[in-house]
């Protein structure tokens, strides 16, 4: 089914763009952001941006085992995340997904004890750093097994369909998940039953170290979406503007019940696949530098400036102010301190096993 | 036992809309089984969801509608098939209310036809009960009789956290009780049942085996030997009071389970049984177990753990 309002096509040759390198707005509509949201947009880019460098800083400062970079992914996950209505939504993200959470609203400060697993982590401190979730935002708790979230997001879709309240899931993952079991078995689910879900690949061309063209036989990932009934849109994925525009037109498409699609955002991951991985091993550095020559925030800011909306000094005062946030947060989520010893034992089931009940009693001594 | 499936489901769907039922051919079809029979027609497709061939998608979708405030009953149409999904259970599942300290929770039932002796190779016959149990997070249940299907289903149901439950396929007809018509006739999970006091021998088993270690017990009796029989009904979490005090009690035991016999579930209750309670026992524990080969198509009736195969291991800890 075509809507009227439909502004994009799915499966077109090249990515879908509405901002060129230099700044300049290529559609052939006219935006409809308030400037406000505008420099929000860049703001939440700038905010991933620099919260992944400093938990990069974390991590090499030993007082974190883990990071995911998700530099270079700004644009494609600020897009995503103004697409999604918080609190009514379902979001099953990815662990190279903290920039959305960030954008979506979910504290940085339950997100930096997620990864210091301290007491301000919600989890209560229960998985590696970058695998955060968030019941308040709707927001499930991102799993380790590449692809095994996208049978749930389903699952959760085609609860939504059959309470008809008009929420919509947006399941996100990278190209290596697009060749699990699981992503086929999800997606083909969902397409069967026109479930109310977008699937939004942030591909950034390696699974790891494994290009993709070693990944798949298939030129593109959204051109799988023909496959499923569904319709794949091919969009440049560091430009925020039609990230977010053809997220908000694949939500609203689901919300009205026509029924799931698959977005695939072009990216490029700056860092590494993870703080333990050496890119240079498989990837030359002329490809990461002619990347980097395409920032997605330098993109954007060209644009707002030619609006006149952003200068030197907004720049200026947002990294202060954003700095003073991540300094603060860390202090807050790092004097939360451990959680205690005994919550070891609790949540693996609503009650505790008598069996388990035993075993807590002999770690912690007879005073337990 | 399989038309006690079929009516717990009907009465649970009746009174909370919140149940839905999904899996491959549970719909117009029935089940292969008839275990969702007529549901489709009461229901309608929205309650009753034909899933496409896929048991990741069956509890994967499970669990993402769980979440979100459903009660999903998932059916996998043979315990054989369970592994595609397997990663769904094992790191999703089981592992949600845990990795999410307690923010999203599972109460959801995987169910699904488990063991042999029907003529069904080793593709349609096999019990992975323990891969089941290994996995924290997980409750798992294996009735041996329609009345325990009905009030194990039912707190299956209304439990919050993730239910394997596990339907030994060669009772769905054989074994043949009336079943109750009380919509909240509940049975609490992790509870044996002791199903004959004796004083010379503790005979456990659970699902498919309880009617050959029943027929075992008969046997002995008419030898003048008093065998106390326990019916696990649940391994995860396992009653291992009423178990550890029988054996105390009695000081021999048999355990019978049709899975292969190395690291099984009896196993398990073979160590715990000796760090608990060895100064009791005036035998070794002995198991009557499957054999470590797949499930053999043409030896059926040797593979699984038949009367004569239990009295001779309860002959061994009488001489012992």
């Amino acid at each position: 089914m075509i809507r009227e309002s439909q502004r994009f096509e799915p499966f077109t040759d090249e990515p879908i763009r509405v901002i060129n390198e230099a700044g300049d707005w290529l559609a052939d509509f006219e935006l409809e952001l308030e400037p406000e949201e505008l420099q929000r947009f860049y703001r939440d880019m700038l905010r991933a941006r620099m919260t992944d460098e400093r938990f990069g800083r974390l991590q090499r400062q030993g007082r974190i085992s883990f990071v995911a970079p998700g530099s270079g992914h700004e644009a494609a996950q600020v897009g995503i995340a103004h697409a999604i209505e918080v609190g009514r939504d379902w979001l099953y993200p990815y662990y190279r997904d903290m920039g959305l959470l960030l954008a979506m609203g979910v504290p940085l400060v339950e997100l930096l004890g997620q990864a210091l697993a301290t007491k301000a982590d919600p989890a209560r401190g229960r998985q590696m750093p970058y695998h955060p979730g968030s019941k308040e935002f709707n927001t499930f708790t991102v799993a380790s097994p590449i692809a095994s979230h996208v049978p749930p997001a389903a699952g959760t879709a085609i609860s939504q369909k059959i309470e008809g309240k008009g929420e919509v899931t947006v399941c996100t993952f990278g190209d290596g998940a697009t060749s699990e079991g699981d992503w086929h078995a999800g997606v083909n689910f969902a397409g069967a039953q026109g479930a109310p879900a977008v699937f939004v690949c942030e591909n950034n061309g390696y699974a790891i170290s494994v290009d993709l063209k070693r990944q798949t036989g298939s030129d593109t990932i959204h051109q799988k979406a023909h496959a499923y009934g569904m319709p794949g849109y091919y969009v440049d994925g560091m430009d925020v503007l039609a990230s977010y525009l053809v997220m908000q037109e694949a939500v609203a498409r689901a919300r009205e019940g026509v029924g799931p699609a698959l977005v695939e955002l072009m990216v490029y991951r700056y860092g590494g696949h993870s703080s333990a991985d050496d890119d240079s091993r498989y990837r030359p550095r002329e490809e990461v530098s002619l990347w980097r020559g395409r920032d997605p925030l330098e993109r954007f800011r060209r644009f707002l400036e030619k609006r006149d909306l952003w200068d030197d000094e907004a720049e200026r005062s947002a990294r202060e102010e954003i700095d003073a946030e991540f300094t603060a947060a860390l202090k807050t989520a790092e004097e939360a301190g451990p959680p205690e010893l005994s919550l070891m034992f609790e949540d693996v089931l609503a009650e505790m096993p008598a069996r388990l009940r035993r075993q807590r009693d002999e770690l912690l001594g007879d005073g337990a | 036992m399989v038309q006690a499936v079929a009516r717990t489901l009907d009465q649970e769907m009746d009174r909370d809309r919140r149940v839905v039922v999904m899996g491959e051919d549970v719909g117009k079809r029935g089940g292969v089984f008839l275990a969702t029979d007529k549901l489709f027609d009461k229901y309608g497709p929205d309650r009753v969801i034909d899933s496409p061939l896929s048991e990741a998608a069956i509890i994967g979708a499970a669990l993402g509608m769980a979440v979100h405030g459903h009660r999903p009953v998932a059916e996998i149409q043979f315990a054989d098939y369970v592994f595609p999904g397997f990663d769904q259970l094992v790191s999703q599942v089981a592992k949600l209310r845990y990795r999410s300290g307690g923010q999203f929770t599972a109460p959801m039932v995987v169910r699904m036809p488990t063991a042999g002796g029907v003529k069904g190779g080793h593709h349609h016959s096999q019990s992975p009960e323990a891969y089941f149990v290994h996995t924290p997070g997980l409750k798992v249940v294996i009735p041996s009789t329609p009345s325990d299907t009905q009030g194990l289903l039912r707190s299956a149901i209304r439990d919050d956290d993730p239910v394997v439950f596990m339907e030994p396929k060669r009772l769905y007809r054989s074994h043949k009780e009336p079943i109750s018509d009380d919509p909240d006739f509940m049975l609490p999970i992790g509870q044996a049942a002791v199903r004959r006091e004796g004083t010379d021998v503790v005979l456990i088993s659970y699902g498919g085996t309880m009617a050959e270690t029943l027929r075992a017990a008969d046997a002995m009796v008419e030898q003048d030997i008093s065998p106390h029989v326990l019916d696990l009904r649940s391994l995860a979490p396992w009653d291992e009071e009423t178990v550890l005090e029988a054996v105390a009690r009695v000081g021999r035991v048999v355990l019978v389970s049709e899975a292969p016999h190395s690291a099984s579930f009896m196993s398990e209750v073979s160590a715990t049984i000796a760090e608990e309670v060895l100064d009791s026992l005036l035998a070794p524990p002995a198991r009557v177990s499957g054999f470590d080969t797949p499930y053999p198509y043409a030896y059926d009736r040797e593979y699984l753990p038949g009367p004569n195969r239990i009295l001779r291991a309860v002959e061994r800890v009488l001489d012992y």
